[in-house]
């Protein structure tokens, strides 16, 4: 068994917390593990990208076109990575809220309209799912949650196997108690969402 | 307790590579940890001073890499298992008590561990510090994995006191900023008593120039001791040797390489289908092994991270037993370049070549695959909305503007403030051969120019002024941060002072080494093991240096921190300005944040860009209607754009 899967997104949005999430609980699971985080300079707003991989590993990164799962927290990020991880297998799940760079707010570039980026994603990866990640998580109480419910919008692609309730103690453990019941409604509003969009 | 130091042998956790690599030192019973923060090294030292207090043992982030081998290897020689930790340019610091170590040894286990970046991600070179264990022919270990990371780092120790001799351990950004499955062991308790002896087994044995013999003396003990460390390699289980004797082709691996050859074997449905060797031990290798590895096989691929240095030794022994082989690896560019980190791919066409078999190909959609190039726009580098650092660039700017036609010439270093020397990624420049061309600045991504490494810049500065003395229109700065400031500047300023070199020396103090994920500098109040402790002056440093020229302006000010930096621009000697402000994550993180009030009144809003200008990357301009605007989710509050603004424009109410 081999489950490949790369969160993307920038810094403060929470890919690393989501990747070490999944990647205990896949341990948890009774699986082995590795996470790979490839981030640059910036502490906040940076681009990041976390390699999750699960199984009969070794190494921490995925190769080229072989990521099972793509999780796009913010869409320039999903395009960047889509390009060169997302698998014609494989899934995207795009968060359409954008982060412009600052090379676009200082009008040095401009920024593709998120229409085009899902399109191109459709013709490099074999499913993409549009969770609107960042209104969901909103809608349930808290932005910032944006991470978890993108989370549960991978479980909810099918491909990760093992009990969600694994992953739902994981998350538990992973934050203050009072946010419990909220990142659990965040996972399951993610799960459901993409369930319904791949239906 | 934070989980790497929990008392649960056996039980089965994510770890980082640094995690494991500080639990390792705990499960050795370490009674000593000690360390400078440099990515991808410092949470070695972040998790070893959090579990200090509670385990009963020191942790300290020295001033610089220096001082931390220094106070290390005082701890060691007392019987203290120490661990020193650094990323790889502070082994450059800390190089001259490095080299000279091995000549004496020490009585309690002693690691060195040292984080390389390949592909320098974080770094100012993608040096290969495994040459510098051989450099000062000190034993080094490699870990492949998490798992490894920390039992190697376990074993370090008892080979360390064993041999008497410290070990190198090196890791690399894919080991010690990855996570892996790790299984706990026990936290043991060390098995030295610690006291001092002055002639520990030899004659002033901690005295490299004394008897017998000085210090080319102590170097043929330390000579002695190879065949010593050679036998701990070749009987090592970190290094592993599987003939198959129907392949006349082998892959040879160390570290993280070891990891990958694995993954592109298990990809390629070829484990087992040829010799292998995994070396953990990398200096001294296992020259046995090697051997045998030499005579079965005719064709070796060796994967390691950096520099060929085991495939040189490889290729020497070949040739010292006279054997013909095809040695490929870092030094055969076909196969692996001889620059940038390894990947799974690459190494997945390395093994592959190797064995003669063909990896699945994966069909794409061209024309997808284009257009996903033409979309993309990169997303630079910035610093944080709100950063201190955007006042002191906007104060400097400023004052560079109104200087005109004077050259300002601004060095800069290490920190988040090197962003400062980036530029824009989808900005297009035309470099000339003109040497004398001037540059506007548009925004404080291009403002300095010059970026080395920590320190270098007030030393440049110096040396330009020298340059440059027939022409004292012609303006140099530098700057620094506050943990640089205390790690590497301090001679330089002493320096600067004595020959009153007319520079003017920039210190931006946001109380916190940042970058490296905010450690705590001589400025944040609080040591490595997060107990309360007074705070270094930056001032009265300077003015016990005889700094003649000293200013000081809070950051966020920036008719006071312009008025600061002209005044010492001005000033006919060496000056030092000190902009102060706390980095804006760490007031968040300890204040919490509010709904930001800052807006841009549009009506108002000439479309100037000046707020643009300050590089906050919660400022965002609208080309279409030629308007500024405040992203809500970004920003803080600081009030700097609104300070830039003609007219008013940007309000907060």
């Amino acid at each position: 068994m081999e489950l490949n899967v790369m969160i993307c997104g920038v810094g403060g949005q929470g890919s690393v917390r989501a990747s070490h999430i999944l990647a205990e609980a896949a341990i948890n699971a009774g699986e082995r593990a590795r996470v790979g985080e490839t981030f640059g300079a910036a502490m906040r707003g940076g681009k990041v990208s976390s390699h999750v991989r699960i199984g009969d590993v070794y190494g921490p990164l995925i190769r080229e076109r072989s990521a099972d799962i793509v999780v796009a927290q913010e869409p320039l990020e999903g395009l960047r990575i889509g390009q060169k991880f997302a698998s014609p297998q494989g899934v995207v799940v795009l968060n359409p809220a954008p982060v412009y760079p600052v090379d676009v707010s200082t009008g040095n570039a401009e920024y593709p309209p998120i229409e085009e980026i899902e399109k191109t994603l459709r013709g490099l990866a074999g499913k993409v799912a549009v969770i609107e990640g960042t209104r969901i998580a909103g809608e349930i109480g808290n932005p910032r949650s944006m991470n978890i419910v993108m989370l549960g919008a991978a479980y909810g692609t099918g491909l990760i196997t093992f009990d969600r309730q694994i992953l739902l103690d994981v998350i538990a453990a992973a934050f203050k108690p009072k946010f419990k019941e909220m990142n659990e409604q965040a996972f399951l509003a993610g799960e459901k969402a993409c369930r319904d969009v791949l239906r | 307790m934070n989980k790497v130091g929990r008392d649960e042998a056996g039980l089965k956790t994510l770890l980082m590579g640094n995690e494991a690599i500080a639990r390792g030192a705990v499960e050795a019973g370490i009674k000593v940890g000690v360390g400078y923060p440099g990515t991808p090294s410092s949470e070695v030292g972040e998790v070893l001073g959090e579990l200090a207090p509670e385990l009963g043992f020191y942790f300290e982030w020295s001033l610089n890499e220096k001082v931390a081998i220094d106070v290390a290897s005082g701890a060691a020689l007392t019987g203290a298992r120490t661990l020193v930790m650094m990323k790889n340019a502070g082994l450059n610091v800390a190089m001259d008590t490095f080299a000279t170590l091995p000549y004496t040894g020490t009585r309690g286990g002693l690691v060195v561990v040292v984080a390389d970046d390949p592909g320098a991600h974080y770094s100012s070179t993608e040096q290969d510090t495994r040459v510098l264990s051989q450099y000062a022919e000190m034993p080094c270990l490699e870990p492949k994995d998490q798992q490894q990371a920390k039992d190697m780092t376990a074993a370090a120790f008892v080979l360390s006191e064993k041999l008497e001799m410290p070990i190198f351990l090196r890791s690399v950004t894919r080991l010690s900023h990855a996570s892996g499955d790790v299984i706990l062991g026990g936290i043991g308790e060390a098995p030295l008593e610690v006291g001092w002896n002055k002639h520990f087994k030899h004659p002033f044995r901690w005295a490299v120039y004394g008897p017998p013999g000085g210090a080319a003396g102590r170097h043929g003990w330390l000579k002695e001791q190879y065949p010593a460390f050679l036998a701990e390699s070749e009987n090592s289980p970190f290094n592993k040797l599987a003939i198959n004797p129907d392949s006349r082709v082998a892959v040879v691996s160390s570290g993280m390489g070891t990891s990958y050859v694995n993954d592109a074997l298990t990809a390629l449905k070829q484990q087992g289908a040829c010799s292998v060797l995994e070396i953990g031990f990398v200096y001294p290798p296992p020259v046995e092994k090697m051997k045998q590895i030499l005579q079965a096989a005719d064709s070796i691929l060796v994967v390691e991270e950096g520099n060929p240095m085991l495939e040189n030794a490889l290729k020497e022994l070949a040739s010292d037993l006279g054997l013909k082989k095809t040695i490929v690896g870092r030094s055969t560019k076909a196969v692996i370049p001889a620059f940038n980190e390894l990947n799974p791919d690459l190494v997945m066409k390395a093994v592959s070549g190797l064995l003669g078999v063909t990896i699945p190909t994966v069909k794409l959609d061209p024309a997808s695959l284009q257009r996903a190039e033409e979309l993309t726009v990169p997303r630079s580098s910035a610093l944080c909305a709100g950063c201190p650092h955007l006042g002191s660039y906007a104060a400097l700017a400023q004052v560079m503007k109104k200087l005109k036609d004077d050259l300002v010439i601004v060095n800069g270093d290490i920190g988040c403030y090197e962003q400062g020397g980036y530029g824009l990624a989808a900005q297009v420049i035309t470099p000339t051969s003109d040497a004398t061309r001037k540059y506007p600045v548009s925004s404080p991504y291009e403002i300095l120019d010059t970026t080395y490494v920590m320190g270098s810049g007030i030393g440049q500065a110096m040396g330009q002024r020298r340059a440059l003395a027939g022409d004292s229109s012609k303006k140099v700065a530098a700057v620094a941060g506050d943990s640089t400031f205390f790690h590497a500047c301090l001679p330089a300023v002493a320096g600067a002072s004595l020959y009153n070199t007319d520079i003017t020396f920039l210190v931006l103090d946001n109380s916190w080494t940042c970058m490296t994920g905010h450690q705590p500098s001589p400025r944040s109040s609080v040591d490595g093991m997060g107990a309360k402790i007074d705070t270094l002056d930056i001032a009265a440093v300077c003015k016990a240096m005889s700094v003649k020229c000293l200013k000081t302006a809070n950051a966020y000010n920036l008719e006071e921190a312009t008025a600061a930096v002209r005044e010492a621009i001005d000033f006919p000697g060496f000056a030092v300005v000190i902009l102060s402000g706390e980095c804006m994550l760490q007031v968040l993180r300890r204040d919490g944040s509010k709904e930001p009030k800052t807006h841009v009144v549009t009506e108002t809003c000439i479309g100037c860009k000046a707020c643009v200008r300050v590089g906050c990357p919660a400022t965002l301009f609208d080309p279409k209607t030629k308007k500024a605007g405040i992203d809500p989710l970004l920003c803080v509050d600081c009030g700097l754009c609104a300070q830039v603004c003609p007219v008013s424009a940007i309000v907060t109410e």
